[in-house]
């Protein structure tokens, strides 16, 4: 392991929004981009590449995604970047299209490099604390708590706050959040992430490269991908498929590789859906250690992930569940390969 | 009317027609971005989209608003934003789609030269 280098593991910051909208229910999409680029300022990253379609907007980032529905926001940054400052001024945006925050969720594995990250993000007790201060008072259930693993340097970390009216909403709710957090990529995959020397592509060009090459586009074939490579390694993409997002984020180098892929699903989704979609993504990387939390309303979803990673030599070694307001059930497993040559 | 180097925002169906028929008649590349006022990808893109039209005299550069001209839109089957489809006499030669810098500068250098 390296002393030192990219923090891969991401932060990530969900914010639900309510209130009536006169302007043709586009909500949080009428925040100006100008707006968000304040918001991302303060974050310490800015838009690499975007697009958009008639359910929501997402934005590559110069480290992670930005996506923005009507009535949510999802901010995942990797790096040293400070997620939690974007919480304030989102509130704020928001409140000027009379938006009224009625959730907030914000979650994150365990870093590489703790120790290089800055404030709020030094330990998660002080998150809690930050987020906490930033919240309006009408987030009345809060909860936080750390998932801890069999590997005791590796935990889920969870903190949701949601309004007295979050139960009105459960059984609206069958969205399904997968966030798959993958460690010790298998190095010759994790090359196909490198900037070719000589190759003077840029950016998306050389992203779309890397999409094709290492078969991300058949991880959901219907999905369009908004991908862009950087310099001199290290990729990022958004898929959008009608009202559904994934993304992925790849930190290649040897001795903190790291890739990350997350998407939503749905409860009434086909189980078979599920299962490729879960070994396709981590198929593209083979590492030998994985993390998945499944978020949803449902109990039963994370059978699912089991049965994925299975045949693909992935042993489960953690399993907890523990229940958030208004998020649902939040399942953490993790998952060693069996037998790794190294 | 200086309209050279400049992105011409379409608003009415007539002036879109107007338009495409006098790109049609000469051997101009015309790249048109099809945006929505809520899309902010399209408001993303739209400063790089300026900068080159100031660049390129040479090329025609169109704005087509999905609600304003939601016909055209639904013609051309427009469902990500921004689109940015390429058109040389009459004939579209290209589409790209998101506000992707790269890409849509490879693309326009491509087809303008050919």
């Amino acid at each position: 392991m390296a002393e030192s280098g990219f923090e891969g593991f991401e932060k990530r910051l969900e914010l639900h929004f309510f209130g009536d909208d006169p302007l043709k229910n586009m909500g949080l999409r009428l925040i100006d981009f100008e707006s968000l680029e304040q918001v991302l300022h303060a974050v310490h990253c800015t838009v690499v590449s975007a697009v958009g379609n008639h359910f929501f907007d997402a934005y590559v980032l110069s480290e992670s995604s930005l996506f923005v529905y009507p009535n949510k926001i999802i901010i995942k940054t990797c790096g040293t970047t400070q997620l939690l400052k974007s919480v304030r001024p989102l509130i704020h945006f928001a409140g000027k299209l009379n938006l009224t925050l009625c959730e907030c969720r914000y979650t994150r594995g365990s870093f590489i490099f703790p120790k290089s990250q800055p404030f709020p993000h030094t330990n998660f007790k002080e998150e809690v604390v930050y987020i906490e201060e930033n919240l309006p008072n009408n987030l009345v259930y809060r909860k936080a708590a750390v998932m801890p693993s069999k590997n005791p340097s590796y935990s889920w970390h969870v903190f949701t706050a949601a309004d007295q009216n979050h139960h009105l909403r459960r059984n609206l709710n069958s969205d399904v959040t997968f966030e798959v957090c993958m460690t010790e990529l298998d190095r010759h995959l994790a090359r196909k992430f490198f900037k070719k020397t000589g190759d003077c592509k840029t950016g998306d060009l050389a992203g779309r490269e890397m999409t094709e090459l290492t078969g991300i586009d058949d991880i959901n074939p219907s999905a369009f991908i908004c991908d862009f490579a950087f310099d001199p390694c290290g990729y990022s993409m958004n898929g959008v498929d009608g009202d559904r997002y994934s993304t992925i984020h790849v930190t290649p180098e040897d001795g903190y590789s790291y890739a990350s892929f997350e998407c939503v699903g749905s409860v009434y989704d086909d189980d078979v859906d599920i299962v490729e979609t879960l070994k396709k993504a981590v198929q593209v990387f083979k590492p030998a250690s994985v993390s998945i939390s499944t978020t949803s309303n449902s109990c039963e979803v994370w059978t699912k992930v089991a049965r994925a990673m299975e045949p693909l030599g992935l042993k489960c070694r953690t399993f907890a569940i523990d229940e958030f307001p208004a998020a649902g059930s939040f399942v953490f497993q993790t998952f060693a390969a069996a037998n790794r040559r190294k | 009317m200086a309209e050279e180097g400049q992105v011409i925002a379409c608003h009415a169906v007539d002036s879109w027609n107007q338009q495409l028929e006098s790109a049609n008649k000469s051997d101009k590349l015309v790249v048109v971005d099809f945006t929505a006022s809520w899309c902010g990808p399209c408001r993303f893109i739209a400063p790089i989209l300026a900068d080159l039209a100031k660049k390129l005299p040479n090329v025609l550069f169109l704005k087509v608003d999905v609600d304003e001209l939601k016909s055209v839109a639904q013609d051309w089957a427009i469902e990500k934003m921004p689109t940015f489809i390429f058109l040389k006499e009459g004939s579209i030669i290209d589409k790209l789609f998101g506000a992707r810098k790269d890409e849509l500068q490879q693309k326009i250098a491509l087809h303008s030269s050919a």
